[in-house]
């Protein structure tokens, strides 16, 4: 693997990277700084990130710039537009943004005042999830520094540009990491997704114009104002620009968080970054972007992680938190925690995804404990076909759809040859995890 | 289902007609239809008498999408594949193309079913709903006949008391939340919810509190399924022995356009708002709901004229109260006006416009004018339907020329009065039984009820049908038309109360008619 440019978590190696002062020694609030003193028009502030080729970071993939220009134009819709920052990552496998804001907050912050300033926003709202106590502290103590220092609240650095961040706590559910389900949870109802259209640029928070981005997304935007286009282009592949978080989790001798450009083999990634599988056993197979990607086996490891490449392998770049998994896992077992995790945080609207979710674990959990039938196999594909693509509100029903055709598809023998033994040759021998009953 | 005819102008200042909206042309299954683009797609298919199934849409409610039982296929744009998508969610645009029965839509219904039926415990046989269950009806259209589940069913509390009116069965349920919208969308207070998550959902209260408000019967008509059900109906009927005839609630001058259900044409069970833009929309509060113990009321025994319905009619002979044929109990009735002219004539205002113009034909042979007893105001008035007036024809009989007179005035002229005529349902009821009973024997009171009491002043009483028992016509208070069908017919003896008066004025004829 050669060299390459790194810039996302430069920073974070400082000791208290995440305050004000080390913030401000290593660079930090300039390119908020250029683009007010310069000054910069919001639509050139939205030009650059659309030259840059900036794509989402969570999951989807979907161009920032274009997102950004979607916001109706002020001056004949005056109603107020809101930024939703998504912190609430809650798909297994993924744990990058944490990082982000627990080491280097300010760079969420200035990012926030970036985008607001671009689309005109008055407000940011960082939805953090529940769970992630110190990811909310240390947000909120920079957003307090930065508020006493002027660069939160009204006129900042003596312009007129206005912007307040607000913190909200999620309360644990997965489905409120879905947008228009965090603009729900974030005005205060159930986090049951809405209908789109309306499209949250059309009417999302308090039926305002509203922008949903993932942290890491709004974590590039001060380094491309900063920078340009041309240098963030000069990274990644393309169709993929920049620079990725890549969370590796799994059988893998190095798991954690990197800085990755796109454009690596998966097999780089795994022996090269992630010090390959560990004990020296063999990959069986691997999640490329989270639980919700289909499931790619071994013979995929040459797939190049940007994007379109993992799209064309019949898969998704997703998160980038590609869980490795050795060929001492037992595929069955697999499917069933993952489909007991959808079948938890389905938020039950849907018929499909309600029901589905539970049957397809019914199901796998069965499987997995010896108790399958022969046409169990045929049938999870009919029903995981009936559930996705598009057939629902949100994307869940999808994502527990997704890696159940994946996983019968590349390991049906696996499958089969639990139907025809009775039980799981596979599986582990300590207790099983818990049944998730009564949680919130 | 028939709309009741529009009121003569002259008669119904009527608010004036909402604009008509623009549409759009767009195409449901090959045929050209307008559409109104304020209106999801699926109104436009159900406008122009396209089925498309639908659980959580209530036309009635905020559509929220979350079956997924209304897919159709709408083309796409040139070059691009046909999208299937929800129609209750979809908003119309011009030039659509929609196919509701295409394979592709058809399959993804029969998925969502088989989706739906997976947890649900299929116990028709034994649920009230059966018969007139959207879950069931669909499945029999577009499901499949076996089940490929064989993955335990969900458990969960069969029968869940929510209040006084109903029980909600968890099992059943579909989760569709129209239950929830309503009070959100209806009655502006919300007090069901969705409580717990994906497949552990079921509806409930907040904080697990009994519902309330007058309104509560209406989650039973909306619930596609058989989750929520009216406990004073439970078990009572089979819903294809029901004949259903098209009625008015008699309980509020609001005048709800309603459903009267009766087992087997006999029994009435069950009253049932029926849509009405102009009235009640979808709704009918309870007390108009379960007001059919008036209407149920059994007769009298068997040579009696007391302790029930009055079969015919009952003359004071030396023994008091007697049967008589109708015939000869108005000839009596006769002979008295003819003894005692002026006399009081009070009409309840239960009295149908044919009803009115009967009595006002018999008061101008008789040289006096009527009144219709005007109860106090009830304590049941709401900003949604129910108007607190108990007269369901105030507004016809004002403009058929009728005074209105309060009971405790109607007290003091029947004390004075020589005889006194009583015409119309529930008129003794509407003026206090116990006052009645006050009044002295030598009263020639004459009662044309659906009972008798026993009162000392009561000479002549006849028996009249109940509002369900007739055919006739109300003015709501805001001067539309409610109709009124025979329901169940009346008791053997019994005739339509125009007729019983129109013969009374020929009875009087000799006497009184050429006065």
């Amino acid at each position: 693997m050669k060299e390459f440019e790194r810039y996302l978590l430069n920073r974070i190696a400082a000791a208290n990277s995440h305050t004000l002062g080390v913030y401000r020694q290593q660079g930090g609030y300039k390119a908020i700084e250029k683009v007010l003193k310069t000054p910069l028009k919001p639509e050139d502030v939205i030009a650059v990130m659309k030259d840059s080729g900036l794509r989402g970071r969570g999951g989807a993939g979907f161009p920032t710039g274009m997102k950004w220009s979607f916001m109706p134009d002020i001056t004949k819709d005056p109603r107020p537009r809101y930024l939703a920052v998504n912190a609430d990552e809650s798909e297994p496998g993924t744990c990058k943004d944490r990082v982000l804001m627990e080491r280097d907050p300010h760079g969420l912050v200035e990012g926030c005042l970036i985008a607001c300033y671009a689309m005109r926003a008055k407000a940011a709202y960082i939805y953090v999830r529940g769970e992630y106590r110190l990811s909310y502290n240390r947000v909120q103590a920079a957003i307090d520094e930065a508020r006493a220092a002027g660069l939160i609240g009204k006129n900042i650095l003596g312009t007129d540009f206005s912007c307040d961040i607000w913190m909200h706590k999620g309360a644990g559910a997965y489905i409120c990491g879905e947008e228009t389900g965090l603009m729900e949870s974030l005005e205060g109802k159930r986090g049951h997704p809405r209908p789109k259209p309306p499209f949250p640029a059309g009417s999302g928070l308090w039926k305002s114009p509203t922008t949903v981005n993932n942290v890491e997304t709004i974590f590039n935007a001060p380094f491309i104002v900063e920078r340009g286009a041309e240098w963030f282009k000069t990274m990644g592949v393309p169709k993929s620009t920049g620079n990725f978080l890549c969370g590796i989790s799994g059988h893998v001798n190095k798991p954690g968080v990197y800085e990755l450009p796109f454009g690596l083999t998966a097999r780089q990634i795994l022996d090269e970054v992630a010090g390959g599988v560990w004990k020296g056993r063999k990959l069986k197979a691997f999640f490329p972007g989270g639980s919700s990607t289909g499931l790619m086996p071994a013979s995929a490891i040459d797939v190049v992680m940007d994007h379109d490449s993992v799209k064309a392998a019949g898969s998704m770049f997703g998160t980038a938190a590609m869980i490795f998994l050795d060929e001492t896992a037992s595929i069955p077992q697999v499917m069933d925690v993952t489909l007991r995790f959808y079948d938890h945080e389905s938020c039950g609207q849907c018929s499909q995804c309600r029901e589905g979710t539970q049957w397809l674990h019914q199901m796998f959990h069965r499987i997995a404990r010896g108790k399958g039938k022969r046409e169990d196999l045929d049938l999870l594909v009919s029903l995981a076909n009936g559930m996705a693509p598009g057939k629902t509100i949100c994307a869940l029903a999808d994502a527990a759809a997704i890696p159940t055709l994946a996983a019968v598809k590349h390991f049906r023998s696996e499958f089969e040859q639990c139907i025809e033994l009775g039980r799981d040759p596979l599986a582990p021998t300590h207790a099983p995890a818990p049944e998730l009953q009564g949680a919130h | 289902m028939s709309q009741p005819t529009p009121p003569s102008a002259a008669t119904n200042p009527s608010p004036a007609p909402a604009p008509k909206p623009a549409t759009v042309k767009i195409q449901v299954d090959g045929r050209e239809v307008e559409a109104d683009p304020k209106q999801p797609l699926i109104r436009a298919c159900h406008d122009n008498g396209v089925d498309v199934p639908m659980y959580c849409y209530h036309p009635g409610l905020t559509p929220v999408g979350s079956c997924r039982i209304c897919q159709v296929e709408v083309a796409g744009a040139p070059g691009q594949p046909s999208r299937v998508v929800a129609a209750c969610r979809t908003p119309v645009s011009p030039g659509m193309v929609v196919q509701t029965d295409t394979p592709k839509a058809h399959e993804t219904r029969r998925e969502c079913l088989e989706f739906l039926l997976k947890n649900h415990p299929l116990d028709c046989p034994i649920c009230d709903k059966a018969g007139e269950c959207d879950l069931q009806d669909y499945s029999f259209n577009e499901g499949q006949g076996k089940g490929r589940s064989s993955e335990p069913r969900r458990k969960l509390e069969k029968r869940k008391s929510l209040g006084d009116v109903i029980v909600l069965d968890e099992e059943r349920c579909i989760l569709c939340s129209r239950c929830v919208r309503f009070f959100q969308d209806v009655t502006h207070k919300p007090q069901l919810t969705v409580s717990g998550l994906g497949s552990r959902s079921t509806i409930a209260t907040f904080g697990d509190k009994p519902l309330t408000g007058n309104y509560q019967g209406n989650l039973a008509d909306i619930c596609p399924v058989g989750a929520l059900t009216l406990k004073p109906f439970r078990f009572q009927a089979r819903v294809w022995n029901l004949s259903k005839s098209l009625s008015t609630c008699a309980e509020c001058s609001r005048g709800c356009s309603i459903t009267v259900e009766a087992l087997r044409g006999k029994e009435v069970k069950r009253f049932r708002p029926r849509y009405n833009p102009q009235v009640n929309q979808y709704w009918m509060c309870d007390t108009g709901r379960f007001a059919y113990a008036p209407v149920t009321e059994q007769l009298a025994p068997a040579g009696s004229a007391l302790g029930g319905r009055l079969a015919g009619a009952a003359v004071r002979g030396y023994n008091g109260l007697e049967l008589a044929e109708v015939e000869s109990a108005l000839s009596e009735v006769a002979d008295i006006l003819a003894a005692h002219p002026n006399p009081l004539v009070l009409i309840s205002p239960f009295a149908t416009q044919q009803e009115g113009e009967a009595v006002r034909e018999l008061c101008a042979a008789l040289g006096v004018r009527a009144r219709f007893v005007s109860p106090a105001p009830s304590a049941l008035k709401d900003d949604l339907l129910n108007t607190g007036d108990p007269c369901p024809n105030r507004r016809g009989l004002s403009e058929l020329g009728f005074e209105p007179i309060e009971a405790a005035a109607a007290h003091t002229e029947l004390a004075q009065a020589h005889a006194a005529l009583l015409v119309g349902e529930r008129i003794q009821e509407l003026l206090d039984v116990a006052e009645l009973a006050k009044l002295p024997a030598s009263l020639r009171l004459i009662v044309f009820d659906v009972r008798a009491h026993d009162l000392a002043a009561l000479d002549v009483a006849v028996g009249v049908p109940t509002h369900v028992e007739k055919s006739g016509q109300w003015l709501n208070v805001d001067g539309h038309v409610g109709v009124l069908n025979v329901a169940v017919p009346p008791p053997a003896g019994v005739g339509p109360l125009e007729r019983t008066l129109r013969e009374l004025r020929a009875a009087l004829a000799p006497s009184a008619a050429t006065h």
